[in-house]
């Protein structure tokens, strides 16, 4: 029973145009016209200059640690990471941040604090510095107290310290390159919602005769649309598979070392994307290609919002409207892939996975009641 | 095997069935005939339970029908009047698929579906997708879906539109047989030949309702009609026709296009007479033929209104 159903299944996606085209063939077009975009990106330069300002006051005299330690990792000429500017004073700094001269600018009040208008790569590698400098202050502090001033001992414990590898997180450098390519495998997760749409219309009487049809035979509705959508996401997640060999091996695009977790994403993307269009399907009568069209809008608009043509647009919805961004199912997928490349903690690629994996049952469970209904007014 | 009472469907304002009332034994090939829109798929629908309707009793087999009754659903069979199969899959791979749905041994299905291949004389196309298939055939792949597990109790929504003539009589004939086999049998159409022809016992449904019941020949008793007389006459003087509308026995009397035509009842000898006037008067005449009453004047006579489209 579930073979004969699952096969047929596997067999019918492997042959439907619709799926051929939008699920195989599109995304692999895109990802190459992003290569050939990106490519000239990528030759002026892996990552753009940090130019950073400091608000000169009191506080920042008494505490030079800071600025040496920024000046340490400015990098030589040819590649340079930052780029420092001291300001004279905070009005100064708050209209040069806004013509946007400096990413954002350091004011010691009197700890040292961020200030940007804009969340950007830039915005958190200076964040993430100035974090480990706090870090490493504090600890500073606390040795010389135990060490009861011993100014040598704890010296020798600071030298090892290298901040240029500490930025690049999780031993992969740095790039906005892949970002792109993340979004993409998120946008190619969502257009798993095909198969969910196909496999509710092949099941459901009143959008099909072949749901009619298919109503009609001895197997449990729950049975028969659990055993469809397995197929469903089998194809889907070999079409993903192939999209991301098609990236890592012809593009050449590094998606870090982590790549059975890329993986396990991608096939959790899936669920996620056949939960998707298969909530989307049941709920409505309207013709299959216009769900198809509507499918197709709400993965692009989704995947344009975590980040697929404008690198940086995650960071902003994420600023001004966070429910928008933490419903977003690309987003969640994209920022998932993004843990993996630049963290070294798991702690928010697991809320990333929790959230979606949420999402995929709650829809799943729609679609089922939905589904287990079978007489209809009119079919 | 089949039972209906009382069954009234409405899609908004309109009555699609009305107090529809049908039963069928075990054993029978059950024709339903009607015009388009007369509510023939609507029925099957609802007792398929694939339709809610607004009141109304229905038991297959004995037991209520409900969309969970899965046990029954296994006992049955349907070929719908949209063709449902899948583009994609080929002949040999929808009537497995359909057929696995049931019977999930692959060995005992493999025979099946041969069976239901041949049957439906689809041997050549095995390979074939639905869309590279001509109407015809794919209406009798539509057929093989729908029998190959050979179910208790068939339902078949106007199986044959569009199938030749010369295959048309091969599924018929291969009907009678699953009939022969054990299969009850529920048959819709609007072609009266082929409900004749095939059906045991027949339903003239109009507007939702059922209008007759019963085999052929009670059908054709129901009406006073007999025999529709025409006779080939090039001139035919008006005295004469006069005469022979005064015969008894005869109503709709008409000459035109040198063709006089008559409708006349059962008992009687019509065209002796007829033909007694017209030597008498000296006029010639060329063919003559008489026709059976059919159905369709069955359902003239009742309705007041043509079956055939
Ligand atoms: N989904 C629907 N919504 C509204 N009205 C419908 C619907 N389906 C059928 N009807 C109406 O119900 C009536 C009965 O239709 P039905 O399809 O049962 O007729 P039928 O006897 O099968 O005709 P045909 O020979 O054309 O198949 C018709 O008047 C039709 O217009
Ligand atoms: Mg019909």
């Amino acid at each position: 029973m579930f073979w004969n159903i699952y096969s047929k299944r596997v067999l019918y996606s492997l042959r439907s145009r619709d799926i051929l085209i939008w699920t195989w063939i599109f995304p692999v077009m895109l990802a190459t016209l992003f290569f050939a975009t990106m490519s000239s990106i990528d030759e002026s330069g892996q990552l753009s200059e940090i130019s950073l300002g400091i608000v000169d006051n009191m506080s920042f005299r008494e505490d030079p640690y800071l600025y040496s330690t920024l000046e340490s990792i400015e990098g030589d000429n040819d590649d340079k990471l930052f780029t420092l500017t001291i300001i004279d004073n905070v009005p100064e700094a708050d209209r040069i941040l806004t013509d946007g001269v400096v990413d954002g600018y350091i004011l010691f009040q009197p700890d040292p604090k961020l200030i940007v208008v804009e969340d950007g790569l830039n915005q958190t590698i200076i964040r993430s510095v100035l974090e480990h400098y706090q870090h490493t202050k504090n600890a500073v502090n606390d040795m010389l107290l135990m060490n009861n001033g011993d100014y040598e001992i704890v010296s020798s414990a600071l030298q090892n310290i290298n901040y240029t590898e500490e930025i690049s997180l999780a031993g992969n450098p740095p790039t906005d390159k892949v970002n792109y390519y993340y979004a993409l495998l998120a946008m190619i997760c969502m257009y798993g919602s095909f198969q969910g749409l196909t496999s509710v219309t092949l099941l459901q009487a009143n959008l099909s005769p072949l749901g009619a049809r298919t109503t009609m035979s001895p197997v449990k509705r729950f049975k028969m649309i659990l055993f469809d959508l397995f197929g469903g996401i089998t194809v889907h997640f070999c079409c993903t598979l192939f999209s991301v060999a098609y990236i890592i091996f012809v593009l050449k695009i590094n998606f870090g070392n982590k790549l059975w977790l890329v993986l396990l994403t991608c096939f959790i993307g899936c669920l996620l994307g056949v939960s998707f269009g298969s909530v989307i399907s049941v709920m409505s009568k309207l013709k299959e290609q216009a769900k198809i069209a509507i499918l197709i809008c709400v993965s692009m608009v989704c995947s344009f919002l975590s980040g697929l043509m404008v690198t940086g647009i995650n960071y902003t919805v994420m600023q001004e409207a966070p429910l928008v961004a933490w419903l977003n199912p690309a987003a969640r997928i994209t920022d998932a892939f993004y843990c993996l490349y630049y963290y070294d903690s798991y702690d928010r690629y697991l809320i990333n996975i929790g959230i979606i994996l949420i999402m995929v049952v709650v829809m799943f469970a729609i679609t089922s009641v939905f589904i287990r209904r079978q007489r209809y007014e009119s079919i | 095997m089949i039972e209906v009472k009382g069954l009234t469907k409405r899609y908004g304002d309109l009555v699609a069935l009305d107090q529809f009332d049908l039963t069928v034994s075990e054993g029978e090939i059950f024709g339903l005939l009607g015009p388009n829109g007369s509510g023939k798929t609507t029925a099957i629908n609802c007792m398929l339970s694939l339709l809610k309707y607004s009141t109304g009793e229905i038991n297959l087999f004995g037991e209520p029908m409900k969309s969970e009754s899965y046990h029954l659903k296994r006992r049955i069979g349907v070929v719908m009047q949209n063709v449902a199969v899948f583009n994609e899959l080929t002949v040999f791979e929808n009537i497995d698929y359909f057929c696995g749905l049931y019977v999930p041994a692959k060995s005992e299905r493999r025979l099946l579906v041969e069976e239901a291949i041949e049957f439906t004389g689809l041997a050549d196309f095995r390979k074939f997708l639905p869309k590279k298939l001509s109407g015809g055939l794919l209406r009798r792949l539509n057929i093989a879906c729908g029998i190959a597990h050979k179910p208790e109790l068939i339902f078949m929504d106007e199986p044959t539109v569009a199938v030749d003539p010369q295959s048309r009589n091969h599924i018929l004939e291969g009907i009678r047989e699953l009939n022969r086999n054990g299969s009850t049998i529920i048959y819709t159409s609007h072609y009266m030949e082929e409900v004749e022809q095939l059906c045991s016992r027949i339903m003239i449904m109009d507007k939702g309702k059922a209008v007759a019941v019963g085999t052929k020949e009670e059908l054709k008793a129901m009406i006073r009609e007999g025999e529709k007389l025409t006779i080939d006459i090039y001139d035919l003087p008006i005295f004469v026709l006069d005469d022979i509308k005064k015969l008894d026995g005869l109503f709709q009397v008409n000459y035109s296009d040198y063709r006089l035509t008559a409708r006349c009842t059962i008992s009687g000898h019509h065209l002796i007479s007829i033909l007694d006037i017209l030597r008498k008067a000296n006029v010639d005449f060329g063919h003559i033929f008489t026709e059976p009453p059919t159905l369709n004047d069955v359902f003239l006579e009742i309705t007041g209104k043509e079956l055939k489209d």
